[in-house]
């Protein structure tokens, strides 16, 4: 079954690759190859990164005096993370407008920007709700009162 | 993480929520939404190539836009999966690969294998989005390279779930929370649990498809707020290519313009009035673009069967419906046969009891059942019977 599927997969990915050197010149097929490269170093060496300082910043700024972090908080801040980063990223072709043109009224026809807006109020208050459920947090909370201890890093 | 300043390893990532338990449910979801966007977006390449050696049918009328409507919503749907996938196993990248020659060369492949899928996929989702909002900021051709690249990012996909198929299996036959599959490090309890990450992922998910591709269907429509058209526009339809922008103001709006109808030596130029004077019909149907929009319309107007009739036409005759336009793409698309003689094919004059406008392809548009957008040529010259 895994020969199987590798095997396949290995013919259809070459496929891909000669449907790819066949449909164009030679500079589209490096503009192609190019764009993916880009992608992959903007996600590891950019998008990536960011996240984890996003992760460092938000135990900074939610930390107790006692030294442990506002578990509610963190929480709905990773489910705002998860939410919205992705809807705001795949969102950068309409809010951008680069492609708005007066002549096609019905193209890039919403205020984007309100709807962003409106779309991030909702997703915050949800997190905050579901922080405050058990839903995608331990339910019983961990040690007294609204906060908890967390383990330093080990290193 | 550790914050010393030192070149990372997979140890340094201690959150366990980064584990194969996690990846393997996304990972799951994420191929069924590749499956599907693959086998749509195949289906739309083949609905638009000139010739179909196996011909599509004329029904059911919505076929394109369901179709279409579901590859822009795997799509999108795909985008917040790949990326919370990819923070998932993103300590993998920091694996100290093996210093004996046979495993290296398998590890050199299999991170060949992944960083093949992972370029395929981002270039797919990104090109995509992009145009969706018809945002063109690279200068290959859009068509042929996410076509391509397709096959690429689905080839790479099987390859990896070949290589990974016994940590899925034993992944998915076990809980959750089961710790067997997880690197050494990796048992910080997080802010959320497992479970509250895939909740949130599923939720990333959904609010992606709604907001960025819901824009399609009628009701969810209010609250795409991210969509790149709203339903509406002159008639209810919304226009991706203007009169002003297809170059047509002038000739569209010559009184002396007349549509021939041509089948050998036999040409026959029909004026405005001559074809509001043949028999109406009206017919409701889809405008489905490419680019996942779609909205239906009340088309009248001559059927292209019985204008085909007046140069007796045979029946078993393609059809290549020619716009005034000079330049740019859908000035031509040819009708196969079975397409040509449907009921349902015609020489729209009309859009919901109005006389077409002028972006919607005034005098004569064709509009036909379960066809690409692209191909419902607007602003008709001639239509060429293909004998």
């Amino acid at each position: 079954m895994r020969a199987l599927l590798v095997v396949a997969g290995g013919a259809v990915l070459g496929y891909g690759m000669w449907l790819l050197a066949d449909f164009s010149e030679l500079g589209q097929v490096g503009s192609v190859a190019v764009w993916s490269g880009v992608a992959i170093v903007l996600h590891d060496a950019v998008l990536a990164p960011a996240v984890l300082a996003l992760g460092w910043l938000a135990r900074v700024l939610l930390r107790t005096p006692d030294g442990g972090v506002r578990r509610r908080l963190h929480t709905a801040a990773v489910v705002v993370v998860v939410v919205l980063g992705p809807v705001t990223l795949l969102a950068i072709p309409v809010l951008g407008r680069f492609a708005a043109d007066p002549d096609k009224s019905t193209l890039l026809n919403r205020d984007y920007s309100t709807g962003w807006l409106l779309l991030a109020g909702a997703v915050v208050v949800s997190a905050l709700l579901l922080a405050l459920t058990g839903l995608v947090s331990e339910a019983s909370g961990r040690g007294p009162g609204r906060s908890a201890r967390v383990p330093r890093p080990g290193r | 993480m550790s914050l010393t300043m030192r070149i990372p390893d997979q140890d340094s990532f201690t959150s366990r929520l980064r584990s194969p338990a996690v990846a393997a449910r996304i990972g799951l979801w994420l191929g069924i939404c590749f499956g599907i966007a693959f086998v749509t977006g195949l289906i739309s390449h083949y609905a638009q190539a000139s010739s179909q050696p196996v011909p599509i049918p004329t029904r059911p009328v919505w076929g394109y836009r369901l179709s279409q409507g579901l590859h822009v919503v795997a799509g999108t749907a795909a985008v917040p999966l790949l990326l919370v996938k990819m923070w998932v196993v993103y300590p993998r990248l920091f694996v100290r690969p093996p210093r004996r020659l046979a495993p290296l060369v398998l590890t050199v492949l299999e991170r060949g294998s992944i960083a093949t899928l992972v370029g395929a996929a981002l270039f797919e989702l990104s090109t995509g989005l992009a145009n969706a909002a018809q945002w063109y900021p690279w200068s290959f051709s859009f068509r042929g390279a996410h076509h391509a690249m397709a096959w690429v990012a689905i080839g790479s996909l099987l390859v990896h779930i070949g290589v990974k198929l016994p940590v899925i299996r034993e992944a998915l036959a076990h809980d959750v929370d089961d710790t067997a599959l997880d690197a050494p490090g990796a048992t910080e309890e997080g802010p959320v649990t497992r479970r509250g990450l895939l909740r949130s992922t599923w939720l990333a998910a959904g609010v992606a498809a709604v907001a960025a591709a819901g824009g399609t269907f009628p009701v969810v429509d209010r609250i795409a707020v991210l969509a790149a058209r709203r339903s509406g526009g002159p008639g209810g339809i919304p226009i991706n290519r203007t009169a002003r922008a297809a170059g047509v103001l002038t000739s569209a709006t010559d009184p002396a313009w007349t549509c021939s109808i041509q089948f050998g030596a036999r040409t026959l130029q029909l004026g405005y009035d001559d074809l509001r004077g043949l028999e109406q019909h009206t017919t409701e149907l889809p405008i489905a673009c490419v680019e996942g929009w779609s909205a239906s319309g009340t088309w009248t107007g001559v059927r292209i069967r019985d204008l085909l009739a007046l140069v007796e036409a045979p029946a078993d005759a393609e059809v290549a419906v020619h716009s005034l336009q000079q330049r740019g793409g859908g000035r031509l698309s040819v009708l196969p046969a079975h397409f040509a003689t449907d009921d349902r094919t015609l020489l729209a004059l009309e859009l919901n009891g109005e006389r077409l406008s002028l972006d919607h392809g005034f005098p004569v548009r064709l509009i036909a059942p379960n066809r690409p957008g692209v191909l419902q040529t607007k602003w008709v010259a001639r239509l060429e019977v293909l004998a």
